[in-house]
């Protein structure tokens, strides 16, 4: 009974925070919602009984992704929310597509599968299972391939950024190596009559 | 602690995967060679690219055509459908290669552009291998973050960046899209495996119609985004009018080839059990497409920009061989994609080769008077036209009839019929070429670009397309043996 307390408190304060998230004017308390957010997501992992999912969330998310959020905002300097000018404007449409994706998704969510008698109850597992154990026995054998994928994917990443954003400066002034050892003395030496 | 047990052996038969092995540490190689390599001297490292392509090919061949097709613990397989598949990606990016070569020279890190060639290719040989949503999504985004830097290459024009943003951002709503998709999918399935969810979605009953429903329009909404096919094709004129020319020619065949097979493959191994309900769906994204592709494409100005509407009405008549949903409709797809993929190489490589000053020939006005100029450009560049029209006996037509014989067998003839029709109205945009270029003064003076792999790649895809349209009957064999395991 107390887990579905903590349910409920851990689920309702993510959908308040993601609220805020979006209406707040402020992109830094946008950025403080999104990390309290983040926190309850992890509260709901940790019901699940999903430590290592929890933490990660929270290392990972709250303490790398977010300030590096931090970072961006303050150095592009974006503290002022965008005009919400023409807002009305959107509203129509996007309206309609929300509430059609809602409907939907509320007829999806009811439509029997996912009620609790479908579902397996999960009986909270034992003191002896351990969650970084099994994660790690299925990341490195069944999904192998795919850590491999991701790895590549970060490198490309890491390549693609420096691409974009290297600049080899005009004015820098450096060593070349193979001009200086095939410079002859006629070209450093000038003969003058007196 | 106690000890850990790994339940799982090493994987056996690795040499499948050898082909992607292969490429990857190539990839690694060539990022390394760009460094070392003197900055005169870059082309070694587009021609080592094009080495590894073809040795990666040649890997692809040999392995191919074992009793076993599967490994990773079944998450990665190699049957003849995707080895088609990659030897297509793997030629189209050669040939983009091709283009690349007097293109890419003058701009900074040359080393880092092929590198990203090479793994996108990576991610989408590893798209058209998976059996699972997990590896088809990684691939997935392997392939498109190396696309959205690919299509920002000229990071100093602004029309460039323009595209790559927009690109980025719409391709990073199109996964969200998918992955909700897939979500829904194994929250209803219970697994990841394209097979295992196909047979739990085909024998679930009533109560989880909804929640697959929802999910299966959400992966391919998601999808369609990914091969540009109307109405979620926006993205597509802009980056391909923005991206450097090779990387649209690269990018309008490889990832679309890639997409349509991982388009097919969850619609064969994933949704067998609503095939009524996606049939219905892609009706009305095949036609919409054909529209969109082949009405829109008449207003433009700008040739790279109408090459991306004929992409979105081309693949509108792709998705009518999926509506056939049979295996004659499926090999029309890879018949259709060989065909496609050599006529965009060749107007491709003629738009690039017709560089002016710095300025790249890119509106339609350029192509004016360019028989009196270069006949020969013109003459190759028309046969190209009349192919993507139809016209028969060009490789285009084949390609055409195929798809609308499959849906025509399936009883489909008012959707035959309007493809036809919208064909017709295609016919004008394509033509309109021909005339500028034969029955137009010349307006600008031409400076050609010169290179003998550009006008290698021209002059192939020309003869190719002419050689297919007289006798098609080898290319569409290949194609039906290559479907054979797939239904």
């Amino acid at each position: 009974m107390i887990e579905i307390g903590f349910f409920y408190l851990f689920s309702g304060l993510a959908v308040f925070s993601a609220l805020g998230v979006i209406l707040s004017g402020n992109t830094m308390y946008s950025v403080m919602w999104l990390i309290l957010c983040f926190f309850n997501a992890s509260g709901l992992f940790f019901l699940l009984d999903a430590e290592f999912l929890g933490i990660v969330l929270i290392l990972i998310y709250v303490g790398a992704v977010m300030v590096l959020f931090m970072f961006v905002i303050m150095m592009l300097e974006v503290n002022k929310a965008a005009k919400r000018e023409g807002w009305l404007q959107y509203l129509p449409v996007g309206g309609m597509i929300t509430l059609i994706l809602f409907i939907e998704l509320v007829a999806a969510s009811t439509s029997g599968i996912f009620t609790s008698d479908k579902m397996m109850m999960m009986s909270h597992a034992g003191a002896e299972v351990n969650n970084t154990v099994e994660i790690g026995k299925i990341l490195y054998t069944e999904y192998l391939l795919g850590f491999e994928i991701a790895a590549i994917i970060l490198l490309v990443a890491l390549v693609g950024s420096i691409v974009l954003t290297i600049r080899e400066r005009k004015d820098a002034k450096y060593q070349n190596i193979s001009q200086q050892v095939k410079v002859r003395k006629e070209d450093r030496l000038r003969k003058v009559s007196m | 602690m106690a000890e850990i047990e790994f339940p799982f052996p090493f994987p056996e038969h690795l040499d499948l995967i050898m082909p992607e092995m292969i490429l990857a540490s190539m990839g690694l190689v060539v990022l390394m060679m760009s460094v070392f390599i003197s900055k005169g001297r870059q082309q070694v490292v587009a021609w080592t690219s094009i080495a590894t392509c073809i040795a990666v090919a040649y890997s692809v061949m040999s392995v191919s055509g074992q009793d076993v097709t599967m490994t990773f613990y079944g998450y990665f397989e190699l049957d003849a459908f995707a080895t088609y598949a990659k030897l297509l990606m793997l030629l189209a990016t050669v040939l983009a290669m091709f283009l690349s070569l007097n293109y890419i020279k003058d701009v900074e890190n040359v080393g880092e552009y092929y590198t990203l060639m090479l793994f996108s290719l990576l991610g989408m040989m590893l798209m058209v291998s998976a059996t699972n949503f997990v590896i088809m999504y990684l691939g997935l985004e392997l392939m498109a973050l190396c696309i959205y830097v690919l299509v920002a290459y000229q990071r100093d024009v602004i029309r460039s960046t323009e595209a790559a943003l927009k690109y980025f951002i719409l391709g990073a709503l199109s996964s969200c899209m998918l992955l909700y998709g897939i979500s829904f999918l194994y929250g209803s399935t219970g697994s990841f495996m394209y097979v295992e969810m196909g047979e739990v979605i085909a024998a679930s009953g009533d109560d989880a119609r909804l929640a697959v429903l929802t999910g299966m329009l959400f992966v391919l909404a998601g999808l369609a985004f990914k091969v540009s096919v109307a109405p979620f094709h926006m993205w597509t004129p802009d980056a391909y009018e923005g991206a450097p020319t090779p990387v649209t020619a690269f990018m309008s065949v490889v990832p679309k080839v890639a997409g349509l097979i991982v388009f097919i493959r969850i619609l064969v191994d994933v949704l067998p059990g609503l095939q009524e309900e996606y049939t219905t769906l892609l009706i009305f994204l095949a036609v919409l497409s054909m529209a969109v592709g082949n009405i829109a494409a008449i207003a433009q100005r700008n040739i790279k920009r109408m090459l991306a509407y004929s992409t979105i009405g081309h693949i509108g008549f792709i998705l009518l061989g999926m509506i056939a949903g049979t295996s004659a409709g499926y090999s029309g797809i890879l018949i259709y994609m060989t065909i496609y993929l050599f006529m965009t190489m060749g107007v491709f490589g003629i738009i690039i080769m017709m560089r002016r000053d710095d300025i790249q020939g890119e509106l339609l006005d350029d192509f004016a008077g360019l028989a009196k100029v270069r006949p020969g450009y013109a003459l190759a560049m028309g046969l190209l036209m009349f192919s993507m029209a139809g016209i028969p006996f060009l490789g285009g037509f084949w390609a055409k009839y195929v798809v609308f014989i499959a849906v025509i067998e399936q009883g489909h003839i008012i959707l035959a019929t309007l493809g036809v029709l919208f064909s017709a109205i295609g016919a004008f945009y394509y033509i309109r070429i021909i005339k500028y270029m034969y029955f137009d003064e010349e307006r600008v003076a031409f400076n050609f670009g010169k290179g003998l792999p550009l006008q290698f790649t021209v002059v192939a895809s020309t003869l190719i397309i002419v050689a297919v349209g007289l006798y098609p009957e080898p290319v569409m064999e290949i194609c039906r043996t290559a479907v054979i395991g797939l239904l």
